[in-house]
């Protein structure tokens, strides 16, 4: 089922959690809602689902309105947080009651309930734990029983907030593939919300990142993190490094630092910022080119396969991160207080005055 | 070579003052609860056998018993519905006054009993406020009893549903609306079966108060011997005429009766609440 979010808004008060937002997704599409606390994107979720009433806009599902529809007849799979078990019911109990309150004439009869309930636990690998009850349930178990549930109604939409918030690390990445392939298989439209990036990056289609209750950008998640279109969406998105200063003739200059940006070709602007993923600086023993900040390494981590190193400029109070590999880092055999040259390999430069409202 | 000896430690608890806390309570329960109750047997005992069945057994004092038992549980189950309804509206809506009416609610505790039992009878006499509307008597009739032991008990299901509701995790609610259910379905699906244990405390301490309650019920009941005397009444005329053994032997029985079924009550508990809260 495609979902159309029409010039939606919501206000809580004085807050205004949602300020004209408008997406269009496709039928078996996985999409990630993705922002900071407060951003807006719980509350458009629970506005897809019925369960929060929107001030001005529409919801279509197949192109119909169902703005007004009571969320029992949305047909929509939701998964909260926290479960939202019913906690005297067994993980049976659990995921037949969908299908158990339907009203007499499209209920399906026991045996086929019995039937539907095993497949969906199988599907979920909780078919040993059918009698046990919510509180003998470990987080990872609780929230698979919780997504069989959703399920149960064969849902059009499936509607998850930060479904794997509550998880730790492991179990969270487990759930997150598992999603993924769940989606892959049955092709329900899906949307989902998180704040942590990875997660959203990992398992969506396409990302659409919020801020403030606006949309920042819509896009693949190459497209996102590759080409974010705000500083804030740069930032959200992993980590970056920020050089401050001024643009000059199309050149952005800070301290000793001097690079050349094509598409600001010939304009000056009194303040820009430009932004480098940590993966995109080169380390160099040598300057060879203007572009390159003369540092001192003041840290390294070593995780895995990834070396962090931390760098301080010489000709600023400010410090840098970049990110090599750890055949790239013993080739270069770089130790902490040595001196290097680090040079950004690609920069993307936001004009302040541009983003500010 | 020395061998050390394994010293088998005593095993400590990491809540310090088990020992202390619980000797204080054994204590406290034996001296304020057992022994005043043991002496309800003891004095009993100043009886024969036969002198015993003879006084519980007394037409008079059966017909007291299936009156208090009677009330006290029609009560009990009034309390039920509309304390619960009470705590709903007062956990779930905003309304002006809500404070207030949250206060008045424990004003039944306040109240000196007898107080209440003569406001109650002026009301509901045949000629009084409220009495004047009904062709049938309340006052004076084991209905006015069921009223007297309804406002005395009040409070107690009321204050012990609030809590939980307040408690009450929404998501759980708008879940049960996501997977279809309407909100009757909810309410006796999902949210009922939370309350259920809160309902039995409220409904057993307003039923055992109701069992015992004296200065509220004898203004409205009238005492009419085998129609509308209740038995701590009863007790109450047998010690008057300094007939203690008469009026503990007849106490023993309301004690192990009450006892009994208080006991019931805490095992449905006891059963409801292993199903969901660990086990």
């Amino acid at each position: 089922m495609s979902i159309q979010i029409q010039n939606v808004s919501k206000a809580f008060g004085s807050f205004q959690a949602l300020d004209r937002i408008n997406i269009d997704i496709q039928t078996g599409e996985l999409v990630a809602l993705l922002g900071p606390s407060g951003s807006g994107k719980t509350s458009l979720l629970r506005i897809i689902a019925g369960l929060e009433e929107l001030d001005q806009g529409a919801i279509l599902f197949d192109g119909k309105d169902i703005t007004d529809v009571n969320p029992k007849e949305r047909n929509v799979g939701f998964v909260f947080q926290h479960y939202a078990l019913f906690r005297h019911m067994t993980v049976f109990d659990n995921v037949a009651y969908g299908l158990k309150v339907r009203p007499r004439k499209t209920r399906p009869s026991k045996a086929d309930i019995q039937k539907k309930v095993t497949e969906l636990l199988k599907l979920v690998k909780l078919e040993n734990f059918a009698d046990r009850y919510p509180s003998q349930l470990s987080g990872g178990q609780r929230q698979r029983v919780a997504l069989a549930r959703a399920l149960a109604v064969e849902p059009k939409v499936l509607l998850l907030d930060e479904p794997f918030g509550a998880l730790d690390a492991k179990v969270r990445k487990d759930l997150r593939r598992w999603l993924r392939k769940l989606h892959d298989d049955f092709h329900i439209t899906s949307i989902f919300v998180t704040h942590d990036q990875e997660e959203a990056l990992d398992v969506a289609d396409r990302i659409v990142v919020m801020n403030n209750g606006k949309i920042e950008q819509i896009g693949s998640p190459e497209e996102v993190y590759d080409h974010p279109n705000s500083p804030f969406v740069y930032d959200f998105l992993g980590n970056v490094n920020l050089f401050k200063g001024r643009i000059q003739n199309g050149k952005l200059k800070h301290g000793s630092f001097e690079a050349d940006i094509p598409e600001l070709f010939s304009q000056n602007h009194e303040e820009a910022i430009g932004y480098v993923r940590p993966h995109d600086i080169q380390i160099e023993k040598t300057k060879i080119s203007e572009d390159a900040v003369h540092t001192t390494i003041s840290h390294i981590h070593i995780i895995g396969p990834i070396v962090q190193i931390e760098l301080k400029r010489t000709d600023a109070e400010e410090f840098l991160e970049a990110e090599v590999t750890k055949e790239h880092y013993h080739s270069l055999q770089l130790k902490v207080g040595e001196q290097v040259y680090v040079r950004p390999k690609q920069l993307k430069v936001f004009i302040p005055e541009d983003f500010s409202i | 070579m020395n061998i050390l000896p394994v010293r088998k430690r005593k095993r400590r608890n990491i809540i310090p003052g088990f020992g202390l806390s619980l000797g204080y309570t054994m204590l406290y329960v034996s001296i304020l609860v057992l022994l005043p109750l043991s002496m309800v047997f003891i004095n009993t005992t100043t009886m024969n056998w036969s002198e015993f069945i003879e006084t519980i057994t007394d037409e008079r004092v059966v017909a007291s018993y299936k009156l208090s038992f009677g009330t006290a549980l029609a009560a009990g189950i009034l309390n039920v519905i509309f304390g619960t309804i009470i705590a709903w509206v007062l956990v779930r809506y905003p309304f002006p006054g809500k404070r207030i009416v949250d206060g008045l609610v424990d004003l039944p505790f306040a109240l000196p009993t007898a107080v209440a039992g003569i406001a109650l009878t002026t009301l509901y006499a045949p000629q009084g406020w409220v009495g004047q509307f009904f062709d049938f008597k309340i006052a004076f009739t084991p209905l006015g009893i069921i009223i007297a032991l309804t406002f005395i008990g009040l409070p107690f299901v009321v204050r012990t549903v609030q809590p939980v509701l307040q408690n009450f995790n929404g998501e759980v609610e708008e879940a049960s609306a996501s997977l279809g259910a309407n909100r009757l379905q909810t309410f006796i699906k999902v949210i009922l079966p939370e309350l259920i244990p809160a309902i039995l405390t409220g409904f057993s301490l307003a039923f055992a108060r109701a069992l015992g309650e004296y200065g509220s019920v004898v203004f409205i009941a009238g005492n009419m011997p085998m129609k509308t005397e209740i038995t701590p009444l009863i007790i109450m005329t047998k010690l008057e005429q300094y007939d203690y053994a008469g009026a503990t032997a007849i106490a023993t029985v309301m004690l192990v009766v009450s006892f009994l079924l208080l006991f019931i009550i805490n095992m449905i508990q006891w059963v409801t609440n292993r199903k969901f809260l660990h086990s």
